[in-house]
């Protein structure tokens, strides 16, 4: 039986490709659209949600991906500061200035690794990867396999890629799979 | 197969979208004052046309955003993309 809450992913070298799971990490969604909300989200993280479509902005601390032109989603390995959620829920949802949601489980992270990811990613998506592969910081959502995936282009040829936590195990078996023939 | 210019996304592939039929059907004001006919002609009855259509569509695999489009059914040409609430183009009667 599928356990949702612990995929059967195995970190993986196949092809020059790496595939790694990546847990404990936390996401959460943030929606709003006012001035107010992205002064108050630019105070609590330290960071300005990207206004530009399929961007991220980082700092040491957070990632946040550009999703829609008021939807962002941040993350962060739990370790590293395990009450922003509770501040931003205080300071944004609670006053109906946004949405502050914690979806950390219901996406999981799979990073993938490697020169040839963008070709591995290619061979089942309709994103053309032309520019998002020569530029660090890019995000997307697309599908994958006819899943739905968040895509963030981290460093070099190095991806992280959410997915449903129950969808995970198919689409990690079929990026396994397909890395043999890249 | 056909892309489409997604006005938050840019230009996609159409299997990200979802298409969400004819645009611009304006719900009744006072739905209990209509006829059956009228309220079925209001919930049913669309256009179908084969040509040039002004459709609405959600990029339902990306942004989730919904917009309205006006594509050409005989070819699949996307002549107009334009947001919810923004007046359809006038050259495309
Ligand atoms: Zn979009």
């Amino acid at each position: 039986m599928l356990d949702i809450l612990h995929p059967k992913i195995s970190n993986i070298n196949k092809n020059n490709i790496d595939i790694n799971l990546s847990e404990e990490i936390i996401k959460i969604n943030i929606r709003g659209k006012n001035k107010e909300f992205f002064t108050k989200i630019g105070k609590i993280l330290s960071i300005i949600l990207p206004s530009e479509p399929n961007t991220s902005s980082s700092n040491e601390s957070y990632d946040v991906l550009w999703l829609s032109p008021d939807e962002w989603m941040i993350y962060f390995e739990e370790n590293k500061n395990t009450n922003i959620f509770d501040q931003l829920y205080k300071d944004i949802s609670s006053i109906n200035l946004g949405s502050i949601t914690d979806i950390s489980s219901q996406l999981i992270c799979i990073n993938i690794k490697g020169e040839n990811i963008f070709e591995l990613l290619s061979s089942g998506s309709p994103f053309n990867f032309e520019k998002f592969k020569n530029n660090v910081g890019s995000s997307t959502q697309t599908l994958v396999n006819h899943i739905d995936v968040i895509l963030h282009h981290k460093s070099k040829n190095n991806v992280n890629l959410f997915v449903r936590r129950s969808f995970s195990e198919h689409l990690y078996e079929w990026l396994v799979d397909s890395s043999n023939f890249i | 197969m056909f892309l489409i210019n997604c006005p938050f996304c840019g230009e996609r592939d159409q299997s990200e979208f979802s298409s969400g039929g004819e645009a611009h059907i304006v719900r009744p004001k006072q739905p209990t004052e209509l006829s059956d006919d009228e309220w079925a002609e209001y919930l049913f009855m669309r256009k179908n046309i084969k040509g040039i259509q002004f459709e609405r569509w959600n990029h339902v695999h990306g942004c989730r955003k919904w917009f309205n489009v006006v594509r050409d059914t005989s070819n699949d040409k996307i002549l107009s993309v334009y947001k919810m609430g923004e007046k359809p183009p006038v050259n495309y009667k």
